[in-house]
């Protein structure tokens, strides 16, 4: 139980640690956001706005408010940003949150698709190359696994959108969904959402399966070769039992932190196939808020993305050992 | 003399499982990939038998074929007759179908081997072991893990406690104990036990054997001991055979073997086994290397390393020779042998 506890405590460290890196980044860096902010005001406003009004206005985009010292600014800053208040974006004049929150659970739809698909056709895939190993399927399979492996996701992504969608018009080059469409519960819609993010999901699933399945064949080979699995067969074991609760289970261990990991990246993974598909999710705006020198929605977007990555570690350090018992936390079991 | 070669170890009233002419190969055209060549042997109902060779001189081979579970690529001929308790039928092991040779591994003859530790699934409990082999075997789940726990309180383990342990959670010498439960938790007649305390240290290796003896008079065991450490099992068995580069060499009583082997191999060997009673100068090491199974030698496989071998040794396989009363020799020299290899064993027998 300790462990449970000392591993979120070290998690909401690294959460403080990122957060506090953004302020100094924000406030600290020479020609930076705040100064790059003031411009913009004076710019927009003319002389007409006093200093304070400018300051005013920078303090509601990026929770610093420039007159205080550091430490008011720094608590302020802090304070905010763990109510979830981002600041307001410079582009599009909402705030941040309101932005990007609705697009998290478009980019989780696609990653999330994206990831399922890959590992689970990866894993069967893997598994079937190792019960097969040195056929040609198997040597056939980990050729096509590497080739792809080794594709960058938006090459797949170019290829995707220049010949299915613009050549052939065979699908949508942009959006989440048609726009004539009302939002719900129902056929037309849900089908539109699946047309839609068709070619993002296959260029990212694509290239991920690849690793999934080399990684899982090579790990089902070892197992295969274990004492244990001999054992197994001898004490008369169904072939169903041993490949599920013996060959499946121990091989698929060693992938279950890099799973975690992937799906900590499920919230941000997707930067440049949403921008090339012009989706907009978690990516996109991050795309379009460093295009744009919007601070406050590129913070918020990096912000939102690092959370997602160690809470994905650390649910994963967390239930390793109810998966994998060698691996219980902290010596809590004894052994004999 | 007689000659026998076809019959090997001498012949019994009542065996439990009778191997003829029993080989193991990897290449069935050519005969160099020989792992276990022409092996004829009873196990007698209720006793120990030890089987003693040098690493790969395919003592764990004639275990695994006694229960027809050579891995492939390996090929098994000759034949292995499982008799059954009060005069069932005989069934003949090497021709079972699939389905049936499952319920006769475990259910009659079942496996100890040696590294326990990796014997077990690492992500399973103990208990999930013991579970799922009375499951898979249709055996009462309840009942069986009463006799699981009855078995562990007899080799000194905490029942509940282990049951409820991960492999990694238990020590050597308990890990290799639950294993010898497991092995015995449907009840089987034989139990074939592949150098069980290989990986041990000494005090547990013994405290091991001790309890086997328990066990076997317990539950009314007939027990196939396979070890490379000839003093060790001396003790334990009733019978010992001695294996060299794929074939048997001496079959015959502990006592025999120990005291009066009329074989060079057995006697050098017996000499080269350290021994803490015996000064170390009256170690001798056999000279040479054990044959692999690509080169075996013509005739008798032990004649490159042995000081009584003549030209004859050399061509001509060596005949079985009746020694003793139930002792027999593979050895064209076995009235010789005990004055070329000279020694005192009567440490040995008693450790």
């Amino acid at each position: 139980m300790s462990y449970v506890l000392k591993r979120i405590a070290q998690s909401v460290l690294t959460v403080y640690v990122v957060i506090s890196a953004s302020f100094g980044l924000v406030r600290l860096l020479p020609g930076g956001p705040l100064d790059y902010l003031r411009a913009q005001a004076v710019q927009q406003g003319g002389s007409d706005l006093s200093m304070s009004e400018i300051n005013a206005r920078i303090a509601a985009q990026t929770n610093i408010a420039v007159n205080e010292p550091i430490y008011v600014q720094y608590a302020d800053y802090m304070a905010a940003m763990l109510q979830g208040d981002f600041g307001v974006s410079t582009r599009y004049g909402d705030p941040v949150m309101s932005i990007i929150g609705p697009a998290i659970p478009w980019t989780v739809f696609l990653t999330a698709t994206a990831l399922f698909l890959a590992f689970t056709v990866g894993v069967s895939l893997g598994a079937f190359m190792a019960y097969k190993e040195g056929s040609s399927f198997d040597v056939a399979s980990t050729g096509v696994g590497l080739v792809l492996n080794s594709t960058p996701g938006y090459v797949l992504a170019l290829l995707f959108i220049s010949y299915l969608g613009y050549r052939m018009e065979l699908f949508p080059t942009g959006g989440r969904y048609a726009s004539e469409l009302t939002v719900g519960f129902n056929a037309s819609f849900l089908g539109s959402v699946l047309y839609h993010g068709a070619l993002p999901i296959a260029s990212m699933a694509l290239v991920g399966f690849g690793g999934w399945a080399l990684s899982m064949r090579g790990n089902s080979i070892r197992v295969l070769g274990e004492d244990y699995l001999r054992v197994a067969r001898l004490r008369g074991l169904s072939t169903r039992r041993i490949a599920m609760r013996y060959v499946a289970r121990n091989a698929i261990l060693p992938m279950y932190t890099g799973l975690m990991i992937a799906i900590g990246t499920v919230f941000g993974g997707a930067v440049i196939i949403e921008n090339i598909f012009a989706y907009p999710g978690v990516g996109f705006y991050l795309i379009q808020g460093i295009n744009a020198r919007d601070y406050p929605l590129m913070m918020g977007g990096f912000i939102i993305i690092t959370i997602a990555m160690v809470v994905g570690i650390t649910v994963a350090d967390l239930t390793y050992g109810v998966l994998d018992p060698r691996a219980k936390g902290g010596g809590s079991r004894e052994s004999y | 003399m007689q000659e026998h070669r076809t019959q090997g170890g001498p012949d019994s009233a009542d065996p439990i499982i009778e191997a003829r002419n029993v080989c193991v190969t990897y290449d069935l055209e050519h005969r160099d990939a020989m792992v276990l060549d022409d092996v004829s042997i009873d196990l007698r109902r209720g006793e120990i038998l030890g089987v003693v060779g040098e690493s790969g001189s395919g003592k764990s081979m004639l275990a695994n074929a006694m229960m027809d579970a050579v891995e492939e690529p390996g090929i098994t001929t000759g034949e292995v007759t499982y008799y059954p308790e009060d005069g069932g039928e005989p069934v003949d092991v090497l021709d079972l179908p699939t389905e049936e040779l499952k319920e006769f591994r475990w259910e009659e003859v079942s496996m100890v081997f040696q590294g326990a530790l990796s014997s077990f699934n690492p992500t399973m409990s103990i208990r999930g072991h013991f579970e799922e082999t009375l499951a898979a075997h249709d055996y009462d789940v309840e009942a069986g893990m009463e006799r699981a726990r009855q078995l562990l309180g007899d080799l000194y383990l905490d029942p509940d406690r282990v049951l409820d342990s991960y492999a990694h959670e238990l020590s050597g010498g308990m890990s290799q104990r639950a294993l010898i439960a497991l092995s015995l938790v449907l009840e089987p007649q034989v139990l074939l036990m592949d150098e069980p305390t290989a990986a041990l240290d000494l005090l547990m290796q013994r405290s091991i054997l001790s309890l086997l003896a328990d066990i076997k008079a317990k539950y009314d065991l007939t027990i196939l001991f396979i070890t490379h450490d000839l003093p060790l099992v001396a003790g334990l068995a009733d019978r010992l055979a001695i294996l060299y580069a794929f074939e048997l060499a001496e079959v015959g009583t502990a006592t025999q073997i120990a005291h009066d082997s009329k074989h060079p191999y057995t006697r050098a060997l017996l000499q080269a086994v350290p021994n803490l009673d015996a000064p170390t100068d009256s170690m001798r090491p056999i000279e040479g290397t054990a044959p692999n199974p690509a080169h075996v030698p013509d005739g008798c496989h032990y004649a490159p390393r042995c000081p009584l071998a003549t030209r004859e040794c050399h061509e001509e396989t060596p005949p079985w020779v009746d020694v003793e009363d139930d002792h027999r020799s593979a050895c064209f020299h076995s009235d010789e042998a005990e004055d070329a290899v000279p020694f005192d064993l009567s440490e040995v027998s008693d450790a």
